[in-house]
């Protein structure tokens, strides 16, 4: 395990990943559609949202910064769209309104060039406080894509390993100290957990970073206490979406890893007051070190308004600093 | 009678690549208060009638209206009942898909249909006859959260009288095939027995609509024989996450129909008409042609328009060859 090398007595925060993007990057994205503006000009845009994102979590004390993914959409297809092997498919919905270009593997999986190193530089280069790298694991990209090249999803997800351990090692290389390779995906399927951990040791076997995975939706009852197998230093979860029923299952089966605590619903327009997001922790408290434990929200939170990203993450900080105190 | 074609139920909603996607953009629309609820059901209308004319012109015997109205199976019915609130967003069994689910607060109640107008208007511009689909109880009753009832057996007989009520209106709208969604059941086998009451209270309020009970996304080995108890017409099993279903066949009994699952809704991949005519002829020498339906595995939804489009077109031809 590569513990973290940070200051304070614990409780850092931090964030799961995306932020939201500020009406300038849809308008710009919607130019470039049109051809109004060039690739440089939608980068500068990105480069500015960006800029603003580290100079808020900067501002209210984040103890390590992500970069919001102002130049991602989806996930899955921003890896999908800059590895050979996989291409973008048509429209598929994911609930409501919401649709996606579903990747599909139509050849074997590699890597060509660095696909998130030049960002993290970028953002990294903004703040004295430590930036996550931020890459999607590879049962999850398997498992959020369509298949038309692979006898079996092992072979796929091996094959993605490789690419994202790559990446990995070149974000190690460029200085990156915390990386994340998020496996939402993960709880899906209880008979694929092997293969996840099986995907997982290819990307973090050679890696000397902090590593973390993020798991979402599903059915952590049933997960748990395997999920601690996947070889990662620390699993960040959804605590506020579920009222901390994770809890019950560490009574049982103590976690023995650095834990994000996600205790804001990534899903709701609600900015949780401050003294819940308090008590939230307080209750986690009793089952996790704070040593150990990262505060964040549940999920990343792109499909938040900016403000109500704001509003969430600065409270955030505020019931840390509540808790902290109380140490 | 003659082997036939269906659909599940779902199909993709966006356009095919460089289409204009009008009903998003009435949606969005809707969502600002820009125009009303008339305009969005006119989107939904037209989308409506493109969909079902693309399954027709596909080949296709029985046809849905998409579910151009839904976003899961689940809320139109929940949002619909005395009783339930809308909750949050999970994972819709093991796909990338989400729905949002029904939590239970109160007594359940009927309290008018929710599936009539939307079928009455797909029966109005199909050529064919229309398949209305509701999910089965069971499912309903798992995906769901009781914070009411306490008693999963008592909460599956509560959601089942309602939906026993909307079939019962379906088939007195018109409906001939009624499709009743029952995916989580084949996790389940404890609610066999409890699922035989649950739909038998359907299907008891229906004089001659044909009913199907419908599962997809695995096979139904750990039901068994057992499964062809329920009191149904026809099964819908899927032969593409299930292979497994093929053994299970053997143990239907005659004069049951078979709803067989056979190009894979949740892939790409397009197989060849000569793969599904091999699987349809298989399947054909083992229940007879005359009681077999075909179909996707599952609802088309997941794949993106040009892909359900040619597997529909595919799963037609493949049948017409083995029909002869």
């Amino acid at each position: 395990m590569t513990p973290v090398d940070l200051p304070g007595p614990g409780l850092w925060t931090t964030s799961v990943g995306s932020l939201p993007k500020p009406d300038y990057i849809s308008s710009g994205r919607s130019r470039r559609a049109r051809g109004e503006i060039d690739k440089a000009e939608l980068v500068e845009l990105e480069r500015r949202a960006t800029r603003e994102w580290i100079e808020f979590q900067d501002s209210i004390g984040t103890d390590v910064l992500v970069d919001g993914e102002q130049y991602r959409g989806d996930m899955v297809a921003f890896f999908a769209e800059a590895l050979p092997g996989l291409e973008l498919g048509g429209l598929v919905r994911s609930y409501g309104i919401r649709y996606y270009r579903k990747p599909i593997a139509t050849g074997a999986v590699g890597r060509d060039d660095a696909v998130t190193v030049e960002w993290w530089q970028y953002a990294q280069s903004l703040t004295n406080k430590p930036v996550k790298g931020m890459l999607t694991g590879p049962y999850t990209i398997c498992d959020w894509s369509f298949n038309e090249h692979y006898a079996s999803r092992r072979d796929f997800v091996l094959d993605l390993a490789k690419v994202i351990r790559d990446e990995a090692l070149e974000l190690e290389r460029a200085g990156c100290r915390f990386i994340q390779i998020d496996e939402p995906a993960a709880s899906t399927r209880m008979d694929e957990l092997d293969l996840v951990i099986e995907g997982m040791e290819v990307v973090t076997e050679p890696l000397g970073a902090h590593t973390i995975t993020h798991i979402c939706y599903g059915d952590f009852h049933r997960a748990y206490p395997k999920m601690l197998d996947i070889p990662v230093d620390q699993i960040d979860l959804e605590f506020a979406n579920s009222d901390f029923s994770l809890l019950d299952d560490f009574a049982a089966n103590p976690f023995t890893k650095y834990i994000g605590l996600g205790i804001s619903d990534a899903h709701s327009h609600d900015v949780e007051p401050v003294e819940g997001l308090a008590h939230g922790i307080r209750r986690s408290l009793e089952y996790l070190l704070p040593e150990r434990t990262f505060v964040d929200p549940d999920c990343g939170l792109k499909t938040r308004s900016v403000d109500e990203a704001k509003g969430k993450l600065s409270n955030i900080a505020k019931a840390v600093e509540i808790v902290r105190g109380e140490l | 009678m003659a082997l036939q074609s269906t659909v599940v139920g779902s199909y993709p909603k966006p356009p095919e690549e460089g289409g204009s996607f009008a009903l998003r953009k009435t949606l969005q629309a809707w969502q600002r208060g820009e125009v009303g609820e008339a305009e969005l059901a006119g989107a939904r209308r037209d989308l409506a009638r493109e969909i079902i004319a693309e399954q027709e012109a596909a080949g296709i015997d029985l046809v849905t209206d998409g579910h151009v109205w839904w976003d899961d199976i689940l809320t139109p019915f929940a949002g619909n009942m005395a009783g339930f609130e809308i909750g949050g967003l999970l994972r819709w069994f093991d796909n990338n898909v989400y729905y949002r689910r029904p939590v239970c607060v109160d007594e359940i109640e009927w309290r008018g249909p929710s599936s009539i107008e939307a079928w009455r208007f797909a029966q109005s511009v199909a050529g064919g006859p229309v398949k209305a689909v509701i999910p089965g109880p069971v499912t309903f009753a798992r995906l769901s959260v009781d914070e009411h009832y306490g008693d999963h057996g008592r909460f599956v007989e509560a959601i089942a009288s309602v939906l026993a009520q909307e079939a019962f209106e379906l088939e007195a709208a018109g409906a001939r095939f009624i499709q009743i969604d029952e995916p989580a059941l084949l996790g389940a086998p404890e609610d066999l027995e409890l699922a035989k009451r649950a739909i038998g209270q359907a299907s008891g309020q229906l004089e001659a609509a044909t009913t199907i009970l419908c599962t997809y996304f695995g096979d139904a080995k750990r039901l068994g024989a057992e499964l062809f108890e329920l009191p149904v017409d026809s099964f819908g099993l899927d032969f593409v996450a299930g292979p497994d279903n093929r053994e299970l066949i053997a143990s239907l009994p005659a004069g049951l129909g078979l709803q067989a699952g056979v190009v894979d809704a949740r892939n790409t991949r397009l197989e060849t008409t000569d793969e599904v005519a091999a699987t349809i002829d298989d399947l054909a020498s083992g229940v007879g042609a005359d009681n077999l339906t075909v179909s996707p595995s599952a609802g088309l939804e997941f794949l993106p328009r040009d892909k359900a489009k040619a597997k529909l077109e595919r799963l037609a031809q493949a049948a017409a060859r083995v029909q002869g």
